[in-house]
């Protein structure tokens, strides 16, 4: 694989343009236009060099309802690579084009927190395409190294709807299916809302202006209706990255967690929020959670909290 | 009721690094500040899942939604959710009157431990509606037929929008606490060059602290900042004595730099039993032993606004049997140079002892060399609610790395009032 470092971080106007070219019928026969089908490019990119700025992050932390550390909020690395997420995606050599691709998982693994000033290297790259009921699926890998070491990584489930770009959905059994990520204990369906969160029709907007992420479904209902939704839908990172800031206190400085998004949130919205600490052996610290409608009561997000076991037997909650 | 008291033991403290205003902290609200402060503490005496008797926190300029200031700090934190924690506003005293209170809860055993800790921000100050749209707004909400409330409605007036700032005054004199001081300086004649020298001699003692380590222990860095931003270790009277007066008319002898700048900060100090320090195997740096808070009348006795310590500390000292002159360190909170060496000229002074403190001898003076020997408000700033908790635990820190001794602290606060408390080292 080729690993193409940047000088510079990408501009993300000029990706949604390219990212949003293929919709236009023919262009994609221009080589600097994603799409033509096929398979997904071996492509990495790199940028070094990278330090937050204390001034967004406070401003992701107010979205999201995060405290401001000194600490990075355990998803804002994701955010920070999103414009290398978008240029991976908006390669002259990837199949498709970035808009309208559904983000159905995320695993994030902090394997310690990262510092608001330390430098870091960010890298993306995809993998192959799998098959699923709905179309494809690949994944977006993003770490984050400090010097040399790994000390950050997030895995994004993206499905492409229709299989092969002709438009024409491949039905496929469930058992030939890889699951993309394992199946995680999810918290119980009477488990009872810790919270009920109020969210008003500028969410994805105020998300979009801090995290970069202005994917027109999100932005307003007569720019998501084209795109097949009814109304704005909140980021599904914005929704993680809620859930996360619910559980701040009880995070230890290790560990992974897994979301899958269900139903989408359909702006303006009254959901719950409900979690739960999975207790049975194999799982000891697990804390699953849920973003559920609040009068149907149907997900919108599952997740799951993993301690990583080196951390935890070196703190050992006290009681 | 329990009749025996017990000694209380500060275990720690610590504190982010002061900013300047509109600088480092500019987007970290007081609960940011006061959660960094209270995180770092948390992991340095590995408070994790502990549950604390309280956790007594406040701020002096604070958001209306920051009500529970500190409960909701602590639930942002990795103490037990079950740790109660309340708010406590007492202008610059907060931080310390909040040490006191804690304390005094430990003494008679009602708690075991306690965090005490103040956070402040000028930065990310409150803004208030203009008071007469609010008029405007709840006198439409009294209202129950729709004319009543567009009859209450239709006073509003455009330059109803502006908003209420927070303004540093004095509510029943309109003057700024500096302009307080200032009348206080000329009264006791306090030069424009001892004020300067106070000055210098705060950020020198402050650098050097730095450079041997001494806040090691006592801070946790935040937003990138490792030291406090004030901190001019190159300060020199020479370059003091060219700034132009802020307080006190052209002829003044305040200026930007012997007087606190507005800054944003936060910190915190456990205490605890000696019983509940020992099985945790934790530190005690030294005992708080005596406080006492006192107030002034600065409306109509012509009292100066920030002499209430001066009243304060003897009332203190006779109470535990000690005299001004009994203490190896002495830790005199810098809201202005002026007032540090009005209090100290007030204690030496025999006509305001006999007069004001009804002594027949003044307090005396105090061995200069023992005053604030690691910095003062002038080189850190002053957050103010942050700072009585920066000064406890750094005398606790200076009294530890002693081996003993005995420290004085004072600290003055607007409207009038004044706390104080004694430190003692772990021998004695």
């Amino acid at each position: 694989m080729s690993t193409v470092s940047l000088a510079s971080s990408p501009n993300i106007p000029l990706l949604y343009a390219r990212a949003a070219a293929p919709l236009i019928p023919g262009a994609s026969l221009l080589p600097f236009v994603p799409g033509g089908g096929g398979e997904i490019p071996e492509l990495e990119l790199e940028l070094a060099g990278v330090k937050a700025d204390a001034a967004d992050v406070a401003a992701y932390a107010r979205v999201c309802g995060f405290a401001l550390r000194d600490k990075l909020p355990p998803t804002y690395p994701h955010l920070l690579a999103f414009p290398l997420q978008m240029a991976v995606m908006a390669d002259g050599s990837f199949p498709f084009g970035a808009i309208g691709l559904i983000h159905l998982e995320n695993r994030i693994a902090q394997l310690r927190p990262l510092g608001i000033s330390e430098e870091l290297i960010l890298r993306v790259r995809p993998t192959k395409l799998l098959p699923h009921p709905k179309g494809r699926t690949f994944t977006l890998v993003t770490e984050v190294r400090t010097g040399n070491k790994l000390a950050w990584e997030s895995v994004s489930t993206m499905l492409r709807r229709g299989g092969d770009g002709s438009g024409a959905v491949v039905p496929g059994k469930r058992g030939q299916l890889r699951p993309s990520a394992e199946n995680f204990a999810t918290v119980p369906t009477d488990t009872p809302a810790s919270a009920e969160w109020r969210l008003d029709g500028g969410l994805g907007r105020r998300y979009a202006a801090v995290s970069g992420d202005r994917n027109p479904i999100h932005m307003h209902a007569l720019a998501a209706k084209p795109l097949g939704f009814s109304a704005a839908i909140a980021h599904g990172m914005w929704t993680k990255a809620r859930c996360l800031a619910a559980l701040e206190s009880r995070l230890p400085d290790a560990f992974a967690v897994d979301v899958r998004f269900r139903k989408p949130i359909l702006l303006p919205s009254r959901v719950e929020f409900a979690s739960a600490e999975i207790d049975d052996s194999a799982s000891d610290g697990d804390i699953a959670f849920t973003v559920r409608d609040a009068k149907r009561g149907v997900p919108h997000l599952d997740g799951l909290i993993r301690p990583s076991e080196t951390k935890q037997a070196k703190t050992g909650r006290k009681k | 009721m329990n009749s025996n008291t017990r000694r209380v033991a500060i275990v720690g403290g610590n504190r982010i690094p002061f900013a300047r205003s509109d600088s480092a902290y500019a987007h970290a609200s007081n609960q940011d500040m006061l959660t960094a402060a209270l995180d770092g503490l948390v992991d340095r005496f590995g408070l994790e899942g502990e549950t604390l008797g309280e956790v007594a926190g406040g701020a002096v300029l604070k958001h209306s939604h920051d009500r529970d200031l500190a409960r909701e700090s602590v639930l942002s934190t990795r103490l037990a959710p079950e740790t109660p924690a309340y708010d406590v506003q007492q202008a610059c005293g907060t931080g310390l009157e909040t040490t006191i209170l804690v304390a005094n809860k430990i003494a008679l055993g009602q708690i075991d431990a306690g965090i005490a800790c103040g956070a402040d921000t000028t930065s990310d100050a409150p803004i208030a509606l203009n008071e007469q749209l609010r008029a405007t707004l709840l006198e439409a909400n009294r209202q129950r037929s729709t004319a009543g409330k567009l009859r209450a409605l239709s006073s509003f007036r455009p330059q109803h929008v502006i908003p209420s700032i927070p303004r540093n005054e004095e509510p029943r004199t309109g003057l700024s606490m500096g302009e307080h001081c200032a009348i206080m300086a000329t009264e006791w004649e306090v030069g424009r060059a001892e004020q300067d020298e106070l000055a210098v001699a705060s950020h020198r003692n402050l650098a050097a602290a730095y450079e041997r380590g001494f806040f090691d222990h006592l801070l946790t860095p935040y937003l990138g900042l490792e030291r406090d931003q004030n901190l001019r270790p190159d300060s020199s009277t020479d370059k003091l004595s060219k700034l132009k007066p802020v307080f006190g008319g052209p002829d003044g002898t305040m200026t930007a730099a012997n007087s606190t700048p507005l800054s944003d900060g936060a910190s915190a100090v456990l205490l605890a039993s000696e019983e509940w320090a020992k099985t945790r195997e934790l530190p005690i740096l030294a005992y708080l032993t005596e406080a006492q808070t006192a107030a002034v009348d600065h409306v109509h006795k012509r009292e100066g606004l920030l002499m209430a310590p001066a009243y304060a500390m003897p009332t203190m000292l006779d109470r535990a049997g000690l005299s001004l002159q009994d203490f190896d360190y002495y830790e005199i909170h810098e809201a202005f140079a002026a007032q540090v060496l009005c209090t100290l000229a007030a204690w030496e002074d025999p006509t305001f002892c006999k007069d004001k403190l009804g002594r027949k001898k003044p307090l005396g003076s105090i061995d200069r060399d023992k005053l604030n020997v690691n910095g003062g408000s002038l080189a850190a700033a002053h957050p103010f609610a942050a700072t009585g908790g920066r000064i406890v635990a750094g005398l606790a820190k200076q009294l530890h790395d002693a081996g003993k001794g005995r420290g004085a602290i004072s600290i003055c606060a607007a409207g009038g009032q004044g706390v104080v408390a004694v430190l003692e080292g772990p021998e004695s």
